[in-house]
């Protein structure tokens, strides 16, 4: 990596760590710490979905395993949240390994596999909801006990603080990949895997690499959800909103790119918010919002919203369209 | 399009200028809108949290059109007068049905200075908002929630005038006993029919360890799920154990699901006894589907049958094309019960408001509660009663205090 890759990194997490000073009003830190979270999780997925070409519909998965093993740590264990959290990557890492080598050494691909990914979600859904070491349906509920060691903040703004500081952390992480031989690979897998196995790329594991990051980033995000909301039941934790929210981030924002998830969490519930401020009085504008943008950028920006941006910027150089990047998509 | 390795598909400029001004529009936009300012008459702004997109959108029309009813017969007979005649303004929040848009809400009305914050119907959403309520020591009254953590974390700021899960279930038992007792035992065997989440499963556990104590005989424990589309198989099996009550545990939609596949299939038990029934006391189900509903008990919340001023507050509901459920009579009863907080504290202070919810014994609401009386937040005196749909109406059969009509069990 240069120093070109970092730089933008750089520049956008300090900017955004120098918000809480600026604004010091709870809804707006509130709104952007899930906010963050969502976009945390959905740059888990897009290390598999984005730069592996592997659409899992079932992110829930490792975003309920992150939340429900720091919650059973801590109260069922007297584990402190901090290790907590450690320990929950870990088992998101573990549950996304044993998942894709169930699924890709069965040579489940596209939407095989996104609909393997689903069913995982929903059997983990259905046995947190059974079983009584999970809470059952009643969910699990983290003592409220505002303490730096206990993960819990009475100042929003240091939560805010940790879940940027691991978000920069991700999308260097995620620049990494994508410079990194791993990265070529994981492309290459994703381009067209028959070619990649032809180049000696050995697809599986590299397969199974980038699904157990991608669990153990997306375990990261459920274990923060479960720290700052406190309370978790199964349909919350491994409950399909989550994988689509996961899904959509990305996908609005730019698949395969670095930014692409936070600028697609960010347009999405920022929109969302904005709308509700505008349209208080009518409930599910910020909904309807939602959905508009939806269509709008598949419909109209079919790289998200940084594909958007290239391009216009193209347009506004007066340069023609690339040639070999379009037969690429073309042949997506 | 750049997803390409070696080549990145956007430059440091590109990406700079997409995150300033998603980043602005979204930071400053939403937020720096100005409340406009009414400064002439003094208000005190009451927060009133419900779900109304999403899952529970009935349900939470149900309760704002009970908490404002309340607010504007207040304000209509001259506001809180120990304030100057202090207006109560409803800042409305809907909870989505999610529990992290409900705390979004309570940040939101944290921040325009509610004095309290009533609602949140659903479990899940009363925790988070509760506990987001209790940072800034905002006095937070349940209107629904039954789940016993929601009172078992010792917050300080958070109040409940209903009953919680094992009153609920403990009432339920007990008059379900009477009830059979008093009709010369027809009850005998027992099927229970739950949804596999949170009330469901709880409830149908603890039934199976509690009615064999009574004499009854649980034959067999059906699960499903919610949403469920069918029925089909529940009603066939209900048939072939053929016990004398059914206990269904579930939401609105499988409630009436299940009761129509028995009406269709001609099942009829002595009794269906709903605990917290999905539909059971809903005037939605009555009126929709007369048939499938008749005799169906239900041992819920409900108000005072005999309460003149819930009989005009049902009138009113009705009147407007609504359809009359407890959330409308609990809601509108935790209003008053705050107004009532608030008009002896004489102050939006949120202490002094919790300090008068602590000592409170207010009778004006229209539950069958007696005086208010609050320990360590949850109101003793809270109990549910149990109804009957008959004809056309819900009525309340026990217990005799309160009572309309006689219980129709065995169902003829």
């Amino acid at each position: 990596m240069t120093a070109r890759d970092l730089i933008p990194i750089a520049v956008l997490t300090l900017l955004a760590a120098l918000l809480p000073l600026v604004v010091t009003s709870s809804p707006v830190l509130n709104f952007l710490v899930f906010m963050l979270i969502v976009a945390l999780g959905a740059q888990g997925w897009n290390i598999l979905g984005g730069f592996g070409g592997q659409f899992s519909f079932g992110h829930a998965a490792f975003f309920g395993t992150g939340a429900y093993v720091t919650a059973i740590l801590q109260l069922r264990y007297g584990v402190n949240a901090w290790a907590g959290l450690v320990l929950a990557v870990a088992a998101g890492a573990a549950v996304g390994w044993v998942i894709g080598f169930l699924s890709f050494r069965s040579g489940l691909r596209g939407s095989y596999f996104a609909l393997v990914t689903l069913a995982f979600a929903e059997v983990f859904r259905i046995l947190a909801n059974a079983a009584s070491f999970t809470g059952g349906a009643a969910g699990l509920l983290i003592k409220l006990d505002v303490h730096p060691a206990n993960l819990q903040f009475a100042d929003r703004a240091v939560f805010y603080w940790l879940v940027l500081a691991l978000v920069a952390a991700v999308l260097l992480l995620t620049r990494w990949i994508q410079r990194s031989r791993f990265g070529a690979q994981l492309v290459a897998v994703r381009e067209n895997e028959d070619a990649a196995k032809a180049l000696g790329v050995n697809s599986l594991t590299v397969k199974l690499r980038a699904i157990a990051l991608s669990g153990g980033v997306t375990a990261l995000s459920g274990c923060l959800y479960a720290q700052y909301f406190l309370y978790i039941d199964a349909n919350i934790a491994y409950g399909s909103w989550i994988s689509v929210e996961l899904l959509l981030a990305p996908i609005i924002g730019g698949v395969g790119t670095v930014f692409g998830p936070v600028v697609g969490a960010l347009t999405l519930h920022g929109l969302g918010e904005v709308a509700k401020q505008f349209a208080g009085r009518i409930p599910g504008i910020d909904l309807i919002v939602f959905g508009g943008v939806l269509v709008l950028a598949v419909a109209f920006a079919r790289g998200g919203i940084l594909g958007l941006l290239e391009r216009l910027r193209d347009r506004g150089r007066g340069m023609v369209t690339r040639g070999p990047k379009e037969v690429s998509h073309a042949g997506r | 399009m750049g997803r390409s390795v070696q080549n990145t598909a956007f430059s440091r400029r590109t990406v700079l200028k997409a995150g300033a001004a998603a980043a602005a529009v979204t930071t400053t936009l939403p937020f720096a809108v100005p409340s406009i300012l009414r400064a002439q008459t003094p208000v005190v702004k009451i927060g009133i949290l419900q779900p109304v997109t999403g899952a529970l959108a009935h349900d939470g029309d149900l309760g704002r059109a009970g908490a404002e009813m309340a607010i504007n017969e207040i304000n209509a007979a001259g506001g809180i007068k120990s304030l100057g005649g202090a207006k109560l303004e409803m800042l409305f929040g809907d909870a989505r049905s999610t529990p992290e848009a409900g705390t979004q809400e309570v940040e939101r009305m944290q921040a325009e200075g509610v004095s309290a914050i009533v609602g949140g119907f659903a479990s899940p959403i009363c925790l988070a908002a509760s506990q987001a309520a209790a940072r800034y020591d905002l006095p937070y009254l349940v209107d629904v929630g039954v789940s016993d953590q929601i009172m078992a974390r010792g917050l300080t700021n958070t109040f409940r005038f209903s009953p919680g899960f094992g009153k609920v279930t403990q009432v339920a038992l007990d008059n379900l006993t009477a009830l059979n007792e008093r009709a010369g035992k027809p009850g005998r065997t027992v099927v229970l029919v739950h949804e596999d989440g949170l009330f469901g499963s709880g409830l149908a556990k603890l039934l199976q360890a509690e009615l064999p104590k009574r004499g009854f005989e649980v034959l067999e424990t059906i699960a499903h799920p919610t949403p469920a589309r069918d029925m089909s198989n529940v009603a066939l099996r209900i048939r072939s154990l053929n016990p004398d009550l059914v206990i269904p545990s579930n939401y609105y939609g499988e409630f009436v699901l299940l009761a129509r596949t028995m009406q269709q299939q001609r099942i009829k038990p002595k009794g269906i006894y709903a605990i917290l029934g999905g539909a059971a006391s809903n005037g939605r189900f009555v009126k929709e589907f007369p048939q499938a509903a008749q005799n169906v008990i239900d041992c819920n919340h409900w108000h005072d049958p005999k309460n003149p001023k819930a009989l005009a507050l049902r009138k009113a509901v009705e009147g407007q094309g609504k359809s009359f459920a407890y959330n409308v009579s609990l809601n509108y009863s935790n209003v008053l019960l705050l107004a009532d907080a608030i008009e002896r504290a004489a102050s939006t202070d949120r202490k002094k408001i919790i300090e008068a919810l602590n000592a409170s014994t207010f009778a004006g609401h229209i539950m069958p509660y007696g005086p208010t009386k609050f320990v360590n937040g949850q109101n003793e005196g809270a109990t549910p009663i149990n109804t009957q749909i008959q004809g056309e109406d819900i009525k309340v059969i026990f217990p005799d205090a309160f009572a309309e009509a006689k219980a129709n069990f065995p169902a003829a």
